[in-house]
């Protein structure tokens, strides 16, 4: 389907599903406001977000922390787990090493760290960034494991009958190879981020989105809670299509591929 | 001096279940074309993977120059059936991969490089991905990685078996005229008993499983005396009736080895 037909329906459903909002929520009340707000208590709650500020900051306070802890996190979770990704999926030593470790942490859901965090490190960025980095290392390292593997045999031959040497090969063999999947890996931990961001602030914190998200509920605010979440959503939604940007723009190559395929 | 010789190889896979070859004995001299033919599963690609250094014998020993094989490397460069280029570096930067492994300048490995482009055909194409290609051109071009290492000895394993008929034919005669201009030890497998006789030196004929060697047949000495050399086109050595001699001969003996093995 081309792009532009494809977009076109995509404003049409979101418009839709405003209309629907309206309609629900409006004068005939199908949606009491006290459960679900309407989107003129929406658009008060957001521009007293903006303006006066809630829960101590303005809503652009509160995104920019919440974006700083994401970005830490995600970039602490790529930079230890792409590596270690690539290490165990070459080295089949520093895989039955590893493994065993990984295998008795997966199952820890991620939330279940922030007690321990918060012990550690109180409320601030170091604790969230703790918990963040538990939850999205693990789809980097195993998508960057898993990247590697699918690299053709020949040509993994092909670079030793040239006289690669080790770091060279990493570089311009395994990486480029593994790309693809280090992106897919990459995309699930950025998710992992936000999902475990929101959850640890909504648990404990001073500032940040879900921090907004729990005082608006303990103030029984609907509006409030749906900026959040809205806000929650537009900001996902973005670093991740800054990720696919990223993403086109380093994989030319498999764009290429995928057109003569 | 860079013959490859085969010492009384034999090599099985899986804790010795399956026995892919049996006891090869085969010497292949310093500048030699040598083609080894055989049915499918004979072995004769676990030749070429013994040579290049990615297998090892169970018993015996492969030996390329006076060396034992112990490892792949540049000095015995391998095209690949499937090509195997690396589809994230464009035409240059496959092509001289091998030359900066080496350590060489830049400004020698740019030289050296535009020379294989020129040797290939594909000036314009410097900077295109391989899957931009068609696949006789990706083929030149891993047939250019492999030339531009200057290797003593050049081992491909069915090289034009992932071509169409045309395309197969152009590459073909290319490089029996690389062949003649620049002489190297070759070790060429395929299951084309033309393309054998067309290109080898010498055919060596393989059994089916497990590989053992049946018969070497010289082409060189019977392609000198009828004077195969004055025809350039593949076609007009294939009408002549000492290449349709020899090829009969060969279909010949691999026909005796497949309905052999049936009883």
């Amino acid at each position: 389907m081309p792009l532009g037909r494809r977009s076109a329906i995509g404003v049409t459903t979101l418009g839709l599903l405003v209309l629907a909002w309206f309609m629900a929520t409006g004068a005939n009340g199908l949606i009491s406001p006290g459960r679900f707000p309407t989107p003129a208590d929406t658009w008060a709650a957001g521009l007293q977000a903006m303006g006066r500020g809630y829960g101590d900051a303005t809503l652009v306070v509160h995104v920019l922390q919440s974006l700083k802890l994401v970005a830490l996190g995600f970039v602490v979770s790529v930079v230890v787990g792409v590596p270690l990704g690539l290490l165990m999926g070459t080295s089949a030593t520093a895989e039955a090493v590893l493994n065993p470790v990984f295998m008795l942490l997966r199952p820890i859901p991620p939330l279940a760290w922030i007690p321990l965090a918060i012990l550690w490190f109180g409320l601030g960025d170091t604790a969230k960034i703790m918990v963040i980095f538990f939850a999205a290392f693990v789809p980097s390292v195993i998508n960057t494991q898993a990247g590697v593997r699918t690299i053709e045999r020949p040509l993994i031959e092909a670079a030793r009958m040239l006289g690669t040497p080790h770091g060279r090969f990493i570089r311009e063999v395994v990486v480029p190879g593994a790309a693809p999947m280090i992106f897919t890996g990459l995309r699930l931990s950025l998710q992992a981020s936000w999902t475990t961001l929101v959850a640890a602030e909504l648990v404990g914190a001073l500032a940040g989105l879900g921090h907004l998200l729990n005082l608006a509920q303990q103030d029984l605010y609907p509006g409030m809670i749906l900026v959040g979440m809205i806000c929650v959503a537009i900001f996902g939604a973005l670093t991740t299509a800054l990720l696919g940007l990223v993403e086109r723009r380093t994989l030319t190559w498999v764009r290429i591929k995928g057109e003569t395929a | 001096m860079s013959s490859i010789r085969f010492d009384a190889v034999s090599k099985s896979f899986g804790a010795g279940q399956v026995k892919a070859l049996d006891d090869v004995d085969l010497a292949i001299a310093d500048k030699e074309f040598l083609a080894i033919v055989g049915p499918s599963g004979c072995g004769k690609t676990t030749c070429l993977r013994l040579a290049a250094g990615f297998e090892f014998p169970t018993s015996g020993r492969v030996l390329v120059g006076n060396a034992e094989v112990r490892e792949p490397g540049p000095d015995r460069a391998v095209v690949f059936q499937q090509f195997a280029l690396f589809p994230w570096k464009t035409v240059v930067e496959n092509i001289e991969l091998g030359l900066r492994n080496r350590n060489m300048p830049r400004e020698e490995r740019r030289i050296r490089v535009m020379e294989a482009v020129e040797l290939i055909g594909l000036n314009g194409y410097e900077g295109a991905y391989p899957h931009q290609l068609s696949g006789g051109m990706q083929q030149r071009v891993a047939i250019a990685r492999a030339y531009v290492l200057d290797p003593q000895v050049l081992l491909m394993d069915e090289p034009f078996g992932a071509l169409d008929a045309q395309t197969r034919v152009v590459m073909q005669e290319e490089l029996v005229r690389l062949a003649r201009r620049n002489p190297r030890t070759v070790l060429f497998i395929t299951h084309g008993v033309e393309e054998a006789v067309y290109l080898a030196d010498r055919v060596a004929i393989m059994t089916r499983r497990p590989g053992r060697l049946k018969e070497i047949v010289d082409v060189k000495s019977i392609r000198e005396a009828e004077g195969w050399e004055r025809y350039s086109r593949i076609e007009d050595v294939m009408d002549l009736e000492s290449f349709v001699h020899l090829r009969t001969h060969i279909w010949r003996s691999l026909r005796e080895e497949k309905t052999g093995a049936a009883h």
